[in-house]
C-alpha cells in the first residue's frame, strides 16, 4: 500500500463554552487520531476564542484551532469521522498544502531581507542655472 | 497630407483611466490564504458577496485562488455568507 505522506492542514472550531482544559482535551484527542494512524504533527496554532461570522448550532463564539501535520491519506477519513462524531467540534476544514502554499509558507517563515532603502534621489541640478547676480560694478 | 489634428482629438476624447493592476501580482503573492480574513474582506462587499474581478482588477489566476480562499473562510465562519446588517 502506498504510504506516501502529504502535508495537510486542518482547522476546526471547538465549542467555546468549554473550559480551557476541556478544549485542550478535545485538541489532544485530535492529535491522538493523527499520531496513532501514522501521522506526525508539525504545528498546532490555537487562535483562541473568536466571534463567528454567523451562528453555528446556535453558538456565536468558537475556539479556533489549526493543526499542520504530515500523514498518509488514510488518516483523513478517520480524522474527519472523529470530527463528525465529536459534538464539541462545530466545524472543521482540512486542506492539502499544495506546493504553492508550502512555498508561500517558507517565504513567510524567513522574513525577506529588509529592503534596502532606495538610493536617495540625486539632487537634480537645476535646469536653469540661477542667474547670478552679476552686478556690474 | 497628414493632418496632425485627428489623432490628437481621439486622445482627447478618451476617458482617462487609471490602469488597474492585480494586487496579488503586485505583491508577488503565490498563495492566498483563507486564514487571512482581513485581507479577504477587501474583496467582499458589505453584504458578503465576492466582488467581481472586473471591479477589483484582480487577474484571473488570482481571482480563482481568491474565490477558493473566501469560500473556505466562509465555511469556517471567518467571513459571512450573508452579512448581519442585511438580515
Amino acid at each position: 500500500m502506498d504510504k506516501t505522506k502529504r502535508k495537510y492542514e486542518t482547522t476546526f472550531i471547538v465549542n467555546a463554552s468549554l473550559d480551557d482544559t476541556q478544549v485542550d482535551s478535545v485538541i489532544g484527542r485530535v492529535q491522538d487520531t493523527i499520531t496513532k494512524n501514522g501521522g506526525t504533527i508539525a504545528a498546532i496554532n490555537k487562535w483562541g476564542r473568536k466571534r463567528l461570522s454567523y451562528p453555528i448550532n446556535k453558538k456565536t463564539n468558537g475556539f479556533y484551532v489549526n493543526i499542520e501535520f504530515d500523514a498518509p491519506g488514510t488518516v483523513l477519513a478517520l480524522l474527519e469521522r472523529s470530527f463528525q462524531l465529536d459534538e464539541m467540534i462545530l466545524r472543521y476544514l482540512t486542506i492539502v498544502l499544495d506546493r504553492k502554499a508550502l512555498k508561500a509558507r517558507a517565504a513567510a517563515a524567513v522574513p525577506p531581507a529588509p529592503k534596502e532603502e532606495p538610493a536617495p534621489v540625486p539632487a537634480r541640478e537645476p535646469l536653469f542655472a540661477e542667474p547670478k547676480d552679476e552686478k556690474k560694478s | 497630407m497628414i493632418t496632425p489634428r485627428k489623432p490628437r482629438r481621439d486622445k482627447e476624447n478618451q476617458i482617462p483611466r487609471k490602469k488597474r493592476t492585480c494586487r496579488f501580482c503586485d505583491a508577488k503573492d503565490i498563495y492566498i490564504d483563507y486564514k487571512d480574513e482581513k485581507r479577504l474582506q477587501r474583496f467582499v462587499t458589505e453584504q458578503g458577496k465576492i466582488i467581481p474581478k472586473r471591479i477589483t482588477g484582480t487577474c484571473a489566476k488570482h481571482q480563482r485562488q481568491l474565490v477558493q480562499a473566501i469560500k473556505r473562510a466562509r465555511h469556517l465562519a471567518l467571513l459571512p455568507f450573508v452579512s448581519d446588517s442585511i438580515r
